[in-house]
């Protein structure tokens, strides 16, 4: 314990953490906010997502010659969950300079505003999430079991390194102001890249390939179980292996740097 | 446990990051190679900084109401932020007994789509507290702010005073041992004004320590029984309002002569 009150990481992690009704309580009213001007509420980003999920589906069926079931459901959870992701790292680099008032004049500690953040792309995810499932259920109900233990587990993981990814850009984001711009030209390829729109089979020989891309790992443990995909070990591993290492970073980048954001904004 | 702040031998630096600085890619360029400026002052390391504190000593104790007095730039708000604990020093050592709270900056984080109401409740517990304890904690606030129906109207549509009361009440309601102020007056109405004076001499009551910055020196003048002259970062006197104040006006005359 004593370990944990003198690392200044720890400390304000546990702080925080345990501290969650507030920013849970924040991250629901963010929610509540953005929804309130739009007329159809929150079904409204739900339909759009729908629908652009529902296009990629009929247009890339056609291009991998695939049968449309089976890509269907492949394809629409991927689209959802990749917007999850990719949303989480683009907001990752500006979540301080956004919230430069409140750091400048309040002594709630940056893990506060990050915990805030990731909690609303969670609760927008999860939103999405009946979407997937109706998808699922009309399209091929063949679902193992397991996924009520695999599914909120994932879930979980990809929360988890959310919140350090996003602590350790933010950082990164607020000393260096080319981070966010390249941080976002970089995701467009890396959708092309991680097994999304085109299935890992596709690959043939090269199917290893997709194990390079840390994106894949994270994709592929909120899909694949969800669509009725073959248990894949490495996938699994491979995302707490990632979490171990974006703990690992943060805890070196917060810190260090964690009296010094205050001077970045 | 009686509240106090003690700071010893406090010197705060701000770095300072130019445009080149601020870019990953010529960070990354330019490592091994010395970075060289133009002018101003450098630390050991060879960073570019600006001296925000020096060699600052302080002992404040229960019942001190502590006018901060000085030019722009003399370091005033730095050292409210940083008893506040929103800075952190480079070096020397601060004890700080006691609850805090600050009223520093008055735009703080308001989210312009939500009413005012729901403002409220998000400060609150951006400031730490529960969002049931801020429920708890409306009432009063809404009686203060005097915002009446407009409390239910989106933020966007209120005017700066209007702002400035519902920030003065949301940041003001509750008990705190140390209460450090920084220009937080003067948008609000004459009527508010002195609302808002009334308020802060019956939370000193209770409240043990106050720091006011300002220069609205009637407010500072009623409040206050301590002063502090600081001038380029340093405190150059530290004792009672008068001598305080004395020092500030000869100072403001030399200025002038100038």
């Amino acid at each position: 314990m004593n370990f944990i009150k003198k690392n200044l990481a720890l400390k304000d992690l546990f702080k925080e953490f345990s501290n969650y009704q507030t920013w849970f309580f924040l991250a629901r009213f963010d929610l509540k906010l953005k929804y309130r001007r739009a007329f159809l509420g929150p079904w409204w980003v739900v339909l759009g997502m729908g629908l652009s999920a529902g296009i990629l589906c009929l247009l890339w069926s056609t291009i991998f010659n695939l049968y449309w079931r089976d890509y269907l459901t492949y394809l629409f959870s991927g689209f959802i969950i990749w917007m999850y992701i990719s949303s989480i790292i683009i907001e990752a680099p500006s979540i301080f300079s956004a919230n430069k008032h409140l750091i400048t004049s309040t002594n709630a500690t940056p893990v506060f505003y990050v915990l805030r953040k990731c909690s609303l792309s969670l609760l927008l995810f999860l939103h999405h999430l009946p979407l997937i499932f109706i998808v699922i259920i009309l399209v091929n109900p063949e679902i193992d079991l397991r996924v009520i233990f695999t599914f909120p587990l994932a879930i979980f993981i990809v929360f988890i390194n959310a919140v350090f990814v996003t602590l350790s850009f933010g950082f990164l984001g607020a000393r260096f102001r080319d981070v966010e711009p390249t941080v976002q030209s970089l995701m467009a390829p890396m959708f092309l890249l991680t097994p999304v729109l085109w299935k890992p089979e596709m690959l043939g020989e090269s199917i290893n390939l997709i194990y390079f891309n840390p994106f894949t790992y994270f994709v592929g443990i909120l899909r694949n179980d969800i669509t009725g995909m073959e248990f894949d070990a490495y996938l699994w591993i491979g995302s707490f292996a990632i979490t171990f290492a974006n703990i690992i970073i943060f805890l070196f980048i917060y810190s260090s740097k964690k009296n010094r954001l205050i001077f970045w904004l | 446990m009686k509240s106090f702040i003690k700071l010893e031998n406090i010197n705060l630096e701000f770095p300072v990051y130019e445009d080149s600085n601020r870019s990953f890619r010529n960070t990354i360029a330019s490592t091994g190679k010395n970075l060289r400026f133009s002018s101003t002052k450098k630390n050991a390391s060879g960073k570019k900084i600006i001296q925000g504190l020096k060699n600052i000593n302080l002992d404040i104790n229960y019942g001190d109401r502590v006018a901060v007095l000085g030019p722009n730039g003399a370091g005033k708000s730095t050292l409210l932020k940083l008893i506040a604990g929103i800075y952190n020093t480079t070096d020397g050592n601060t004890s700080i007994q006691g609850t805090i709270t600050s009223m520093l900056d008055m735009g703080f984080g308001f989210e312009e789509d939500a009413t005012g109401y729901e403002n409220i409740i998000i400060m609150n517990t951006v400031m730490g507290n529960s969002p049931k304890k801020a429920e708890e904690k409306i009432k009063n606030i809404l009686d203060f702010s005097e915002l009446g129906d407009f409390i239910h109207m989106p933020l966007r549509t209120y005017s700066s005073g209007m702002r400035a009361r519902l920030a003065f009440a949301t940041a003001i309601e509750g008990s705190p041992d140390i209460l450090l102020i920084d220009e937080f007056l003067g948008t609000g109405d004459h009527n508010f004004m002195v609302k808002s004076k009334a308020k802060i001499i019956e939370i000193m009551r209770n409240a043990s320590i106050l720091l006011f910055a300002s220069h609205a020196i009637h407010l500072v003048e009623d409040l206050c029984n301590k002063g502090i002259f600081m001038k380029n970062g340093e405190i150059i006197f530290y004792g009672s309002y008068d001598e305080a104040y004395k020092i500030y006006i000869e100072d403001i005359n030399e200025e002038r002569k100038e």
